[in-house]
């Protein structure tokens, strides 16, 4: 042992400190450019009635001409109608899922919370696609099949409209992701207050009426007004089946109005900053409700609860309806798009050979798709490492430093949970417009990898920031009194602890990175395009095998890269 | 004894490979506090869970008042709501949505009484636990005494057959410990409750119960008055657990009809009781075991009979007494003393043993 070190180290640790508030003031300038600027530039853009990058002129012409249009309130009105309607059924269903699988005898629970865990990573167009090939009113298979029901004429189902678009979320964004988040509720909050409720002489049902679902009320509410807000910035499935049959949101009015020739701009600006301030009033109210209220505050009963409700012979039952969910709506999609990126000519199944493999070989050979598998690798490869850097620091920062920058850090961090991707690309694109940035960010890969980094935040700020609090601040300080500098520290104990949170947020952002099509699709170039847009276009055009194809090649990369990274992070964190 | 108000028949319960009640058998009668005493883990909590009905038994009886709730073999399993019990759970479960009132009424609104009873019986209880005037309180608004006093009010408004109290003291602070253990004492007195309590505190089991049951590994390792399971613990454990203990080894000598033990390194002779050394023939190696209190120190001087010489090791003042770390037949052991008398560390004492209070084992 080398006593020099601890001799140096009181000076050490005062020069130390100094890097620290410079990184700390660097990061938050860049986050407060990053993410803020361009919400000041969108907002300010709307004002502005020349095309960005020329000498501004200002005047209300963009909102006055946004507003004379009557798609534009109507595009608005019914992205909150949607946003409910799903809602609706898909909180229902969650909960069920959620109770049963937490608080019953039904068996395969394990299972079901698994699949959930799968089905929440299978990415959404595919689905969409998926079900485009089961519903269309010419050539869905489901449809074709109903032909021959006798007094069945005409297409029975029809995937473009308003049930259409409900129908289809129900099956991609639907209850997995929300089962995920309710199943642990369940099970920590019920044990000790529902076993009071019994022993207070309530049965099952009065438990359920009377003290569970109250008691989980407040969380409840809280899932569905984030859920609520998450599906406000839904874009894919109004896209593929809500502009087919005129039926538009305001995020897909966005994209139409980038789709005219010139680019309408001001428009496109003005609706974003309507829509901007009706979230922030929406957002303003669940804040208050959920500080104002505490009454609520969750009291967590002690210990798991062994205790399950009994369901005699209906936990089969239940179990049958929960399979047939997950068959109808995650399986049966995922079989029809396999045997269509197989097909000859979709739903035509009586034509002699109807199998090929051309589709696959001719995305293969398909030089776009290749330039755009590079993109994609690259946006995905930076987006994940850069998004893992930056929140890592965050995170670090906030939590461990407790850093007098850190709220504010935080905050500018949480900007993109509610921001929609059409709108986070549209001020991003907005920002490189009217800058000198443009010459490295607009339309190449680093844009995309960029403004996708900034959508990353939330969850990734998140998942660091739990990390350092779980390591609490002990670990980090033994090593340095135990004579380690700052930065052996960070490698020798930090890094490795955080590694399997570090792995799992670049994996997630990786994937991510691969499959979103509503930041980058006002950002891409033809040398810039990414597969998610590929996919889009493909569909667009209506080369539906193909698109099947890519779909299914993109849900496949996804899927490895879970069950990796989902192996890597478990042997890294040393639990085997 | 007449009709028992809780009878465990040979009762089991398994987690996994874990006997948690390992077959157990007892019985309460009306008006006992009779508690579980016993380490964490021991299986004392999950006996109280198998009468409220939250956990089934994998094996054996559970009566109340005589009519069976859980019996595998016949295949019964009343569900804890048809059990009638009054529970007070050691996070109190205090529902976060509901007032004070509406926690305490809820038994009542299960069971469909009439909105005036209910009113009535609530404020009569809350007035019994102290409580009166706080109805309208979100339950979340109190302080733990007082979740604790509501939780207890819950659980008494419906005059169960059976109170079931788990570890219900333990989130408390010393002095409030205190009070609520004087005040269940009270209140069960006065309503003439019968109380299954479960504790790993020695001093709440001593003080509370009329009977303890001294749990570990899921056995009742001995069960009786807190004087008897203290003073004649009847298992290496029971004396371990209950209090302190100072052990010596020795061998055991039976001349005409006299009865003694030499300790192991000659340090003494001790004159044994004949009931103590019945059961032993001579000749045995034995092991002493004698609680602290029952050891006087005195100062050095010649040796009498049931003394032995020892040495104070270490001193420790602990402001109202002393502790000495004392060295004596081979052994090291810790006894306290009043401030009357003052020994320094080093000093050559005298022990003097209290032989009738003895407990003997062959080694």
């Amino acid at each position: 042992m080398k006593s020099s070190t601890a001799v140096a180290a009181p000076s050490n640790s005062r020069f130390l400190f100094r890097p620290i508030r410079v990184a700390e003031f660097s990061l938050l300038a860049f986050l407060a450019v990053a993410m803020g600027l361009p919400l000041l530039f969108l907002f300010a853009g709307s004002f502005n009635l020349a095309p960005p990058g020329k000498g501004v002129v200002y005047g209300l012409g963009n909102w006055v001409r946004a507003f004379s249009d009557p798609g534009t309130l109507s595009a608005l009105w019914m992205s909150f109608v949607l946003s409910v309607v799903r809602l609706i059924p898909a909180m229902i269903l969650s909960v069920v899922f959620a109770w049963l699988i937490a608080r019953t005898d039904m068996p395969g629970g394990k299972f079901l919370e698994s699949f959930c865990w799968i089905a929440y990573f299978v990415p959404d167009f595919p689905l969409i696609l998926a079900w485009i090939l089961l519903l269309d009113p010419n050539f869905g298979f489901l449809n074709t099949m109903a032909q021959s029901v006798p007094f069945v004429d005409g297409p029975l189902f029809n995937p473009y409209g308003f049930w259409g678009i409900v129908w289809v979320h129900t099956s991609t964004g639907g209850i997995w992701f929300k089962v995920m988040l309710l199943v642990p509720v369940f099970r920590r909050l019920g044990a000790t207050l529902e076993e009071a409720a019994r022993v207070s002489g309530a049965n099952t049902i009065a438990m359920l009426r009377r003290i569970t679902l109250p008691v989980l009320a407040p969380m409840i509410l809280a899932v569905s007004v984030l859920s609520f807000i998450r599906g406000l910035q839904s874009f894919n499935t109004e896209l593929l089946l809500g502009t087919p049959a005129g039926i538009y949101v305001y995020s897909t009015r966005i994209y139409d109005y980038l789709q005219r020739e010139p680019r309408a701009y001001g428009e496109a600006t003005a609706l974003g900053s309507v829509f901007l301030l009706v979230l922030a009033i929406l957002l303003f109210f669940y804040w208050k409700y959920l500080s104002g209220n505490k009454k609520f505050t969750v009291v967590t009963g002690q210990g798991y609860s062994t205790l399950r409700v009994k369901l005699g012979r209906w936990k089969y039952v239940a179990l049958g309806g929960c399979l047939l969910y997950i068959t109808v709506m995650m399986v049966l999609p995922l079989v029809f798009l396999v045997v269509g990126s197989f097909m000859r000519r979709y739903g035509f199944f009586h034509i002699a050979s109807p199998f090929t493999l051309n589709h696959w070989k001719n995305l293969l050979a398909d030089p776009i798709f290749l330039l755009s598998l590079k993109n994609s690798l690259i946006i995905a490869t930076v987006t994940g490492l850069g998004s893992v850097l930056l929140y890592s620091a965050v995170a670090y920062l906030v939590v461990s430093r407790r850093s007098v920058v850190g709220p504010l850090l935080e905050s500018l961090c949480w900007i993109p949970h509610v921001l929609p991707g059409i709108l986070l690309g549209l001020s991003v694109l907005w920002l490189f417009l009217a800058t000198p940035l443009r010459f490295i960010f607009y339309g190449t890969v680093w844009g995309i990898a960029l403004a996708l980094i900034l959508a990353d935040s939330p969850v990734a700020t998140q998942a660091f920031k739990a990390g350092f609090l779980q390591l609490g601040a002990d670990l980090e300080e033994a090593a340095r009194v135990s004579g380690a500098s700052w930065w052996s520290t960070y490698r020798r104990i930090l890094l490795p602890l955080l590694a399997p949170i570090a792995t799992a947020v670049g994996l997630m952002n990786f994937g991510s990175a691969l499959t979103s099509i509503s930041t980058p699709v006002l950002l891409y170039s033809h040398q810039s395009r990414p597969l998610a847009i590929l996919l889009l276009e493909y569909s667009f055009t209506g080369e539906l095998e193909r698109a099947a194809a890519l779909g299914l090649l993109i849900t496949a990369i996804i899927g490895s890269l879970m069950i990796i990274g989902r192996k890597f992070g478990l042997h890294l964190s040393g639990s085997d | 004894m007449a009709q028992p108000v809780l009878e465990f028949r040979d009762v089991s319960k398994r987690f996994g490979a874990v006997s948690a009640v390992d077959h157990v058998s007892f019985a309460i009668a009306h008006g006992e506090i009779f508690t579980l005493l016993g380490p964490s883990g021991c299986g004392k909590t999950t006996t109280l869970r198998l009468v409220a009905g939250l956990e089934e038994p994998d094996d054996g009886e559970i009566l109340v008042n005589g009519a069976p709730m859980a019996a595998p073999r016949h295949n019964i399993f009343v569900a804890p709501d048809k059990r009638q019990m009054g529970m007070v759970f050691q996070s109190y479960a205090i529902w976060p949505h509901l007032t004070v009132f509406e926690n305490v009424a809820f038994p009542l609104r299960v069971r469909g009484e009439a909105e005036s009873a209910i009113r009535h019986r609530v404020q009569e209880v809350l007035e019994t636990v102290g409580l009166a005037g706080l109805d309208n309180r979100g339950a979340t608004e109190l302080s733990g005494g007082q979740q604790q006093r509501v939780a207890l009010a819950r659980a008494l408004v419906y005059e169960p057959s059976i109170l079931l109290l788990d570890e219900p003291l333990s989130n408390l602070d010393a002095k409030l410990r205190e009070q609520m253990r004087l005040e269940i004492r009270e209140l069960q007195q006065k309503l003439k409750l019968t109380v299954l309590y479960v504790t790993h505190d020695q001093d709440e089991a001593m003080t509370l119960s009329d009977r303890i049951a001294l749990v570990h590994l899921g056995r009742f390792e001995q069960v009786g008055t807190p004087t008897e399971v203290y003073e004649t613990p009847a298992t290496p454990f029971a004396a371990e657990f209950l209090g302190r203990t100072v052990s010596f080894e020795g061998k055991l000598v039976k001349n005409h009809s006299r009865c003694w033990i030499h300790l192991a390194n000659g340090a003494a002779r001790i004159a044994l009781a004949d009931e103590l050394a019945m059961p032993f023939s001579g000749g045995e190696s034995v092991r002493i075991l004698t609680r602290p209190e029952d050891i006087e120190i005195l100062p050095g001087g010649e040796l009498k009979q049931n003394q032995l010489s020892g040495r104070i090791e270490q001193v420790a003042y602990l402001g109202d007494h002393f502790e000495y770390h004392v060295m004596a037949a081979g052994v090291s052991f810790v006894l306290e003393a009043t401030k009357r008398q003052r020994f320094s560390a080093g000093a050559e004492v005298r022990l003097s043993v209290d032989s009738a209070r003895f407990t003997i084992r062959p080694l």
